[in-house]
């Protein structure tokens, strides 16, 4: 029979917990309604980019324009290094969010390995830094604080290198890998491949090749890098911003589901503690009866 | 006359979407005007005044940083960097706006020549207004 002193700090320590996470449920649904506008604010603009780019991609990949050979819109057939991305959050508490990343990540990673792909990890977020740095795999660059707080400038110094190097011909690909927001109570881990802009799903259909691409600028290869630029580092930022969203959504339900648990076993040991209020009580009782039974 | 539809998105939303009759971009390449039924085009736009004609025929103003244009056959997308536009019901309004757009231009770094042009455009789309 636990001691019912046992069983009233018990009561006391889970009572306190639940404040703490019911606390912390209320800053992240706070918090989130902030990302979430932001996040939806920029998701327009960033579909449209997306859009744009991916309508030059198809219509290079469909008419061959100009001999463009520009390397952002050629498919790399065997890539030899490729960068891979990934964005987590600085702190954890948020259930299944971090992990998902970065189970994605190792996905990823095995795949490369196995054909023999060098494979440059660069991430965003302490969690995931952690995670990677005691499994003993080497970070190429890493920065902690960004995820928390996106912040364009520092973004578009981060993807800098991944974009000149990629231009340059040291790396053949880079991916993006974060976990996005899609609604209040569920997160969408996205693996998406930036560079070279990805053209598979562009038929060459009959419109496409109606409708002629005509490059206005003099120097078309310019053009076409400073938008793949600004693609690129938007489509950076775009993830963290989209990535804090996720992260606050995840960190208000695990709270909830925290907060509710706590309230599960509160009750639970709440008749535990009566029940062994009674069994004291009646205890005495027989105490005091027999005593005086045994007087008569 | 035919209209077609505009587009103007920021990283902040979108803060113009409405047929429009025509509208003058600043190219990179100088300024250019696309009426409905322009051939496809993809091109970068410098920083100055986006002019848009309205169905009604009121011109509107927007300055514009960076940007990309893509056009095609019934639409017009616009895509930029930063954007203010040049409207409001009063003085002041207009006033505030163009204080903002100035602020806008002096954030435009390296291109010492355009910006007197871009400060004189907006001089005179305020003019218009007032």
């Amino acid at each position: 029979m636990a001691n019912l002193k046992d069983i009233q700090r018990k009561i006391k320590s889970v009572s306190n917990t639940q404040k703490t996470t019911r606390a912390m449920k209320l800053v992240s649904t706070a918090k989130l309604r902030r990302a979430e506008e932001l996040a939806k604010r920029s998701r327009l603009y960033s579909d449209k980019l997306n859009q744009v780019i991916a309508e030059i991609a198809g219509r290079i990949k469909c008419h061959k324009v100009g001999g463009i050979d520009n390397r952002c819109f050629i498919d790399i057939d065997n890539p030899k290094t490729v960068d891979i991305i990934f964005v987590t959050a600085d702190k954890g508490l948020c259930g299944g969010f971090n992990i998902q990343t970065i189970k994605a990540v190792n996905k990823l990673l095995a795949e490369y390995k196995e054909k023999n792909v060098k494979v440059r990890l660069s991430g965003v977020g302490k969690k995931g830094i952690e995670f990677f740095k005691y499994n003993e795999t080497e970070l190429f660059e890493s920065v902690v604080g960004l995820s928390s707080k996106p912040d364009k400038k520092a973004s578009d110094e981060f993807i800098l290198n991944s974009i000149e190097d990629f231009k340059d011909g040291k790396i053949d690909a880079v991916h993006i890998v974060y976990n996005g927001y899609k609604n209040m109570i569920t997160q969408e881990l996205h693996v998406n491949k930036i560079l070279p802009v990805d053209t598979e799903q562009f038929e060459c259909g009959e419109a496409e090749k109606s409708s002629m691409l005509e490059i206005e600028a003099q120097d078309e290869e310019m053009m076409l890098d400073s938008l793949v630029n600004r693609y690129v580092e938007y489509s950076m930022y775009y993830s963290l911003i989209d990535s804090v969203a996720a992260e606050h959504s995840a960190r208000m339900q695990a709270m909830d589901a925290a907060t509710n648990n706590a309230k599960e076993m509160v009750k639970s040991l709440n008749v535990e503690f009566n029940k062994a209020r009674q069994a004291a009580i009646t205890t005495e009782l027989i105490e005091i009866i027999s005593g005086v039974e045994s007087m008569k | 006359m035919d209209t077609f539809k505009l587009e103007i998105v920021t990283p902040n939303g979108l803060i113009f979407e409405d047929e429009a009759l025509s509208v003058t971009l600043p190219g990179q390449e100088g300024e250019f005007g696309v009426l409905a039924g322009h051939s496809s085009i993809s091109t970068l736009l410098e920083a100055g005044v986006v002019d848009i004609e309205k169905t009604d025929k009121v011109v509107e103003s927007v300055l514009i940083n960076w940007g990309v244009v893509n056009v095609d056959e019934e639409k017009v997308v616009v895509l930029v960097e930063g954007a203010v536009a040049i409207r409001g019901e009063s003085e002041s309004d207009v006033a505030r706006a163009l204080e903002s757009a100035k602020e806008l231009v002096k954030s435009i770094e390296d291109s010492g020549a355009a910006i007197a042009t871009v400060s004189a455009k907006l001089e005179n789309a305020a003019q218009k207004l007032l």
